[in-house]
């Protein structure tokens, strides 16, 4: 009765809600799956705060997320000083901020001051320094900014590509008063958050929808000098659950998502590609591959006791051990490549496709494990160190992720057949990184997503003393040699401004890491988007995020 | 009257405190905080120390606890670590939808469980009764989120439903009435999904109460003075059966309010559940508590209500009260 009162209302006033509902003429819709924490960009650091960044805000420069290539932005050209050290950044003139405010070279002054303030915090200000240090930046008059780095950075001012240039006129009391991180939070009005980006915030419901609107005063237009941003309004709605959002994507309620299909929704959604509902777009192979880890830390106490845990031959083991072709079959349903590192085949320019491999080979894996002493005594299957324990340990992984879940579960009953006792113990998310970051795990089985195509943007990865380094973190001195090479290589990968040599000395940390295996890659995931048919004039790129990266160009059909 | 109200808001107080507090404390101890979610993001160790120690989470849990329960005594229950704004405001602006929800599913259960139940227990056979029944272990037997799933696939592929949500985009643009509207467009899918299978346990309780009070000597003796069993059902019996309906919709009231985060989750109705659902995730303590906080308040408005509808319904309450008042006046 409840229900069929609600229905006869909503009937009756069909007429209205479909002209309240109506969207304007350029409109389109995108989900989210988390609601926004914040709309400071300097206070917070995850997927939606990125996305509202991009819509609403502007960089000095951007990396184009297909070509890879820098491209001037708020800056209209630079200058670099033969050292290298010296970035003198030309601002175009004649731009103003959403609320009518010019911006000019202080607004970039701002930034840089905001990010490095203690009281702030800001993890922007952590990644946007070389060797520690933070970038000095001058202003000598309002049009041009002096960028100065610390010491040689191979990437250049490509960092620049992560900071979005907020409002000096808006920010600068709260940063005077130590206020910085709690301004521009999500109850502020809308007509607070003003910016360079192509949308402004028109209104924020909490739990259902941002809703953006064009910014008048946005200062690029396209090709033949068209007005820029195309859409009126782009809204996004909060869809916390993923198999609901396939639906509204299916039923035409939203246009876009901010995930990759799911191999398991890919049948789905072919269907509705052939009624011509949805659009999928093939990207390719993709940037994060699932991986698994021994824990290296020497002193942790099952170590002690069974030492082969830290051996190369262990890990080598592991890589013959599983049957890569079966793991894309099995974990990702085929929709996967078999890869043997952590840069995939989608990171063309840091690709190396040359790295030895550990193929499938079960019988190689048993010799590599008779060499560390473990036999199986028994003859029931299960390999035993000297002690007569059994050979094996537990891999954690996260509960609720049905691709790591699966892959866990693969890992270890190919692991089983070549004798080693592996033990699945799927964790909450919270729990998994806790114990992973206070070390107390065996084996890992995790995902971590690709912020950074540039390694020495993803330093703390790969050298010794990185907290990020996650087999062994943050050694005072390397641990082995192959670390203490991989230190060595990376120092000198980072402060090269040679392309080419960078990418060899990359090529030769692969190479090492391919031999000793500190992280095992079994396949990475092929990358498809869907969209509904009335999108035009998307870029969608790997990086996420991967369709609202380039938001101004978007349209509808 | 006023005895027992003080009674029974001295018991719901206690009821809040007991219930924030395990939440907090259980969400304290369990592995994991607030800032372990900056880990792989490029930030560093040190970093990480420096958040958690700007929000306090490095004090020992037992120095958090009685700071926080100083500060809830004086209605003051903190600040969400991940919104940085008043749990009280977060709560109280998401309760109020979550309370509409509910409302309109118990209405609902109601509606469709009681006069079920009525039929299926005033009867023993028939095609009306098996359907019932069947319907009835079906949606008791199948888990919320499967439900929910069902009926948003079903409004997917029949656009006769939103898949979700609370109001359109602009809703409110065409006038209150036009804002109304789109609500009540809104409201059928979740309202759905938890009322089948509230209706499915109240047909089920309710039928079990009606017969055992058809088997009661009053009901026999109205049946042997020639009354057709079918008056006696709707017009003397049911009432005195909703006795065990009525005390589980205390229950089922705080249950509702604080629990259907699967149905707001999967139908994106931004509601309790799903805040308290995303704060434990994120593990916002304050945020946890305070909403395990509002759960309990619900469940103890319920249980309260629940009371006064088994006085109502039953006139043996209503004299065992009279007769408890009298022996105290005495």
């Amino acid at each position: 009765m409840v229900t069929a009162a609600a229905l006869a209302f909503a009937a009756c006033w069909s007429g209205e809600r479909r002209a309240a509902g109506k969207p304007p003429v350029k409109a389109l819709v995108s989900s989210i799956r988390a609601e926004p924490r914040t709309f400071n960009r300097y206070a917070g650091r995850d997927s939606v705060l990125e996305i509202v960044a991009s819509l609403t805000q502007a960089k000095l420069v951007r990396i184009d997320r297909r070509t890879q290539e820098l491209e001037p932005w708020l800056a209209e050209s630079w200058t670099t000083s033969a050292d290298g050290l010296v970035y003198t950044i030309k601002l175009r003139q004649g731009i103003t901020f959403s609320d009518g405010v010019p911006f000019t070279s202080a607004d970039v002054v701002f930034a840089f001051k905001a990010i490095y303030d203690e009281k702030t915090g800001s993890a922007l200000g952590e990644s946007m320094r070389v060797g520690g240090q933070p970038l000095v930046v001058t202003a000598p008059d309002p049009a041009t900014v002096v960028v100065r780095f610390p010491s040689p950075f191979g990437p250049g001012i490509r960092l620049l590509d992560n900071l979005a240039i907020l409002p000096r006129h808006k920010l600068e009391a709260a940063l005077k008063a130590g206020t910085l991180a709690k301004a521009w939070d999500v109850s502020t009005p809308p007509s607070e958050i003003v910016g360079l980006g192509p949308f402004v915030l028109a209104s924020y419901q909490p739990g259902q929808r941002l809703v953006f609107e064009r910014n008048p005063r946005y200062w690029r237009t396209d090709a033949r000098g068209g007005r820029l941003p195309i859409l009126d309004r782009l809204t996004l709605e909060i869809v916390p659950d993923q198999n609901a959002e396939i639906l509204a994507l299916e039923s035409g309620q939203i246009d876009f998502t901010q995930t990759e299909m799911r191999p398991e929704d890919y049948a789905t959604l072919k269907r509705a590609a052939e009624q011509k509902k949805v659009s999928l777009v093939d990207l390719g192979v993709g940037l994060d591959a699932d991986t698994f880890w021994l824990n290296l830390r020497p002193n942790r106490p099952p170590v002690v006791q069974h030492l082969w845990l830290l051996r190369a031959e262990l890990r080598r083991a592991i890589s013959h051990a599983v049957d890569r072709t079966a793991f894309a079959e099995t974990v990702f349903l085929g929709a996967a490549v078999p890869v043997f590192g952590p840069i995939t085949p989608g990171n063309p320019r840091w690709y190396s496709p040359d790295l030895p491999r550990f193929e499938y080979d079960p019988a190689a894996a048993r010799r590599l494990l008779a060499g560390l002493g473990l036999s199986d005594r028994d003859r029931d299957g299960v390999l035993r160190d000297r002690t007569g324990a059994p050979a094996g340990f537990t891999i954690v992984t996260q509960r609720g992720n049905t691709a790591l879940e699966r892959g866990a579960g693969f890992i270890a009953e190919e692991l089983k057949k070549v004798g080693l006792s592996a033990e699945v113990a799927p964790l909450e998310v919270g729990a998994l990184i806790d114990r992973i970051v206070r070390g107390d795990y065996d084996a890992v089985y995790y995902r971590f997503l690709t912020t950074d195509l540039d390694p020495a943007l993803n330093i703390d990865l790969w050298i010794s003393s990185g907290s990020a380094h996650v087999w062994n973190p943050s050694q005072v001195k390397p641990a082995t040699d192959w670390e203490r090479q991989i230190d060595d290589l990376m120092k000198r990968q980072v402060a090269s401004l040679d392309l080419a040599q960078r990418k060899a000395l990359f090529d030769q940390v692969q190479r090492i890491v391919a031999d000793e295996q500190p992280m095992i890659q079994f396949a990475a995931p092929k990358i498809t988007l869907a969209t509904s048919t009335r999108v035009v004039g998307a870029t969608p790129a790997l990086l996420r995020p991967s369709i609202l990266w380039n938001p101004d160009g978007l349209g509808v059909k | 009257m006023a005895r027992y109200f003080v009674r029974r808001l001295f018991a719901a107080v206690v009821l809040v405190a007991v219930v924030s507090s395990a939440a907090l404390l259980l969400t304290s101890v369990a592995p994991g905080d607030f800032a372990s979610e900056l880990f792989g993001s490029g930030v560093s160790a040190a970093s990480i120390a420096a958040e958690r120690a700007r929000y306090g989470l490095d004090r020992p849990v037992a120095s958090q606890y009685f700071d926080w329960i100083g500060r809830a005594a004086r209605l003051d229950f903190g600040v969400s670590l991940v919104y940085h704004r008043p749990v009280a405001e977060l709560v109280r602006q998401r309760a109020a939808n979550t309370a509409l929800l509910a409302l309109a599913a118990l209405l609902l259960a109601t509606f469709l469980g009681l006069p079920a139940g009525i039929i299926t227990g005033s009867r023993r056979r028939g095609l009306a009764v098996s359907a019932i029944r069947g319907a009835s272990i079906v949606l008791l037997s199948l888990p919320s989120l499967i439900t929910s799933l069902v009926l948003v696939l079903l409004a997917a592929r029949t656009g006769w439903l939103p898949t979700g949500g609370m109001q359109s985009a602009g809703a409110w643009d065409g006038g209150m009435l036009a804002g109304l509207a789109d609500l009540a467009w809104h409201l059928p899918l979740p309202v759905l999904a938890i009322a089948l299978p509230l209706a499915a346990m109240i047909e089920r309780v309710q039928s079990q109460s009606l017969g055992s009070v058809l088997k009661m000597p009053f009901a026999l003796a109205t049946l042997a003075r020639g009354v057709p069993r079918s008056r006696l059902v709707w017009r003397d019996a049911w009432r005195p059966s909703v006795g065990p309906v009525a005390a589980l919709y205390g229950f089922i009231l705080g249950s509702l309010l604080s629990g259907s985060f699967v149905v707001e989750v999967v139908t994106s109705w931004p509601g309790l559940g799903r805040l308290m659902y995303d704060a434990l995730r994120a593990r916002d303590l304050f945020l946890v508590a305070g909403c395990a906080a509002a759960g309990s308040i619900f469940l103890a408005v319920g249980s309260l209500i629940s009371d006064l509808i088994q006085a109502w319904a039953d006139p043996r309450v209503r004299q065992r009260a009279d007769e408890r008042r009298a022996g105290a006046a005495a």
